[in-house]
């Protein structure tokens, strides 16, 4: 692969405003690093404030995919009728 | 990113998920119940000890030379093989044998139990409970029994030993492959869709697709972590195998040839405990086995001592005591590979931060099950359209040329049946 990309760094044409590149990698990493910082503060630290720390750490990522499936499932009832 | 490494790392995806799915859906059911034993236990079976003597606190315990020896008095001409103080219960586990050769011998005849133990109260040195004699009729199992038992097998080696073992390790390796390659698909895909988006007013495809994206972005470390250490834990046999051939070797050869001498002639057994303790600062000595264990010395009180936090609770120590001075030869830590694999048990077990831990891991243990099932329903759903067509309705952008054509429009003729 050459040094420089071959992809043009403007985004290709929206259609509408949603069609924008959104930054892919806030959401993931920020869960990613909650989850190790969740996994590691209870292994490494022996007091029960590292503990509770562990568990609101670990829940955040569950709470995150609860609340993305309620907005879904809440917000924007399903239009499509009668297909598979 | 081409068109083609694309094609590749969707190949890559979609053949090393396909491998491993149907173990670990295996391995992630048959890990929930594991998950909470301890508890499944307490419920359905119960406690079967005797209640403990209450005694004011701080009584101290009984020496373990006492209880050696009444163990001893109790089966003259016997030997005792190992001696265990409990974790958590004030009490102490001697086992015993009528020797060593016949212990040997039980490898050949399955149905052979020579060895048998005695629960002796820790601090009054009286005896709590035997084993049940061997030539008692069994125990009729019970149906927790069963059931754990199944899960426990199936979850660490499919019921096929060793073997299964390597296998399911192997599929922990697929599965943390197929989790890089997800992850980089996800990159690509969600380039133009807001994070933790469903698309419900779209076809259904699309509504699974998101669903399987935004699990497996919430649960992604999660899972590489406990597939990652599942994949480590299954190597602990040869991992051990080679520090006995290795260091463990090398450490007995002095002794190997000398005889192992009569058990009325062996140094103290609490000494050797409280030797252990000093030569291993900070750990807690769990059990010290007797002189010609088959992994042991002929010559030494082996005493295995553990870290007292939870990151080193699994770090066993191994001291070895003489038995015929009562001398310390040495404490031997473990090479950095069992450092290791020990490191990685409570992060795939989970058990490491109490209650609320436990249910946390089984939570995202369910939805790690979603993300296998969400993937196996995008599998079956379209297996019949070819690579790039199946890429251009996931809404990949193909750098063929029409780049700019949106995503969902591929999906037009779907639509258009409303």
């Amino acid at each position: 692969m050459n040094a420089v990309s071959p992809e043009i760094p403007v985004p290709s044409q929206p259609v509408s405003a949603s069609r924008h590149a959104v930054a892919v990698w806030p959401w993931p990493i920020a869960l990613g690093l909650l989850t190790a910082f969740g996994l590691l503060s209870a292994l490494l630290g022996q007091h029960g404030v590292w503990l509770a720390l562990s568990w609101a750490a670990l829940s955040i990522p569950l709470i995150v995919t609860v609340a993305c499936l309620f907005k879904a499932w809440c917000r924007t009832p399903s239009v499509k009728g009668g297909q598979s | 990113m081409t068109t083609r490494i694309l094609r590749r790392w969707f190949v890559v995806h979609k053949w090393t998920s396909l491998v491993c799915t149907l173990f670990l859906l295996i391995v992630c059911v048959t890990g929930l119940p594991l998950l909470f034993s301890e508890q499944i236990w307490d419920t359905f079976v119960g406690d079967d000890d005797p209640p403990y003597e209450v005694l004011p606190p701080g009584t101290p315990n009984a020496s373990l030379d006492v209880i050696v020896d009444k163990a001893r008095a109790l089966y003259p001409g016997q030997i005792i093989t190992s001696v265990n103080p409990d974790d958590d219960e004030p009490a102490v586990l001697v086992s015993m044998a009528p020797s060593w050769q016949a212990l040997k011998d039980d490898e050949n005849y399955p149905d052979r139990h020579s060895g048998h133990w005695i629960k002796f109260d820790a601090r009054t040195a009286k005896i709590l409970e035997q084993s049940r004699p061997a030539d008692a009729p069994k125990e009729p199992r019970t149906w927790t029994g069963i059931i754990m038992g199944i899960c426990n097998r199936l979850h660490t080696s499919l019921f096929a030993y060793l073997p299964g073992r390597l296998f399911l390790g192997l599929m922990g390796g697929v599965f943390v492959a197929s989790l890089v390659s997800g992850t980089v698909l996800y990159g690509r895909f969600m380039k133009r869709l807001p994070f933790g988006s469903v698309r419900r007013d779209r076809a259904s495809r699309l509504t699974w697709l998101d669903l399987h994206n935004l699990l497996g972005a919430a649960t992604l470390v999660w899972a590489t972590v406990v597939g990652f250490t599942g994949l480590v834990n299954e190597l602990q046999t040869p991992l051990f195998g080679l520090w006995r051939v290795t260091d463990v070797r090398q450490i007995l050869r002095p002794y190997a040839d000398l005889p192992v001498p009569s058990q009325e002639h062996l140094s103290s057994v609490q000494a050797a405990f409280d030797t252990a303790a000093k030569a291993t600062p900070g750990n807690e000595v769990t059990g010290l086995s007797f002189p010609g264990a088959s992994f042991g010395s002929p010559v030494h009180y082996v005493l295995w001592t553990r870290g007292a936090t939870p990151l080193r609770a699994r770090l066993f120590t191994p001291v070895l005591v003489d038995a015929r001075t009562g001398e310390l030869t040495g404490a031997y830590p473990m090479p950095w590979y069992l450092r290791f694999l020990e490191i990685s048990r409570p992060l795939h077990f989970g058990d490491y931060g109490g209650m609320p831990l436990k249910i946390l891991w089984a939570l995202l243990d369910v939805v790690v099950i979603g993300v296998l099932v969400s993937g196996l329903v995008l599998w079956a759903g379209k297996r019949k359209i070819a690579t790039d067509a199946r890429l251009r309705a996931l809404g990949y952008d193909l750098d063929d040329g029409d780049g700019t054509a949106p995503a969902d429009f591929a999906l037009t003729p779907v639509e258009g049946a409303r």
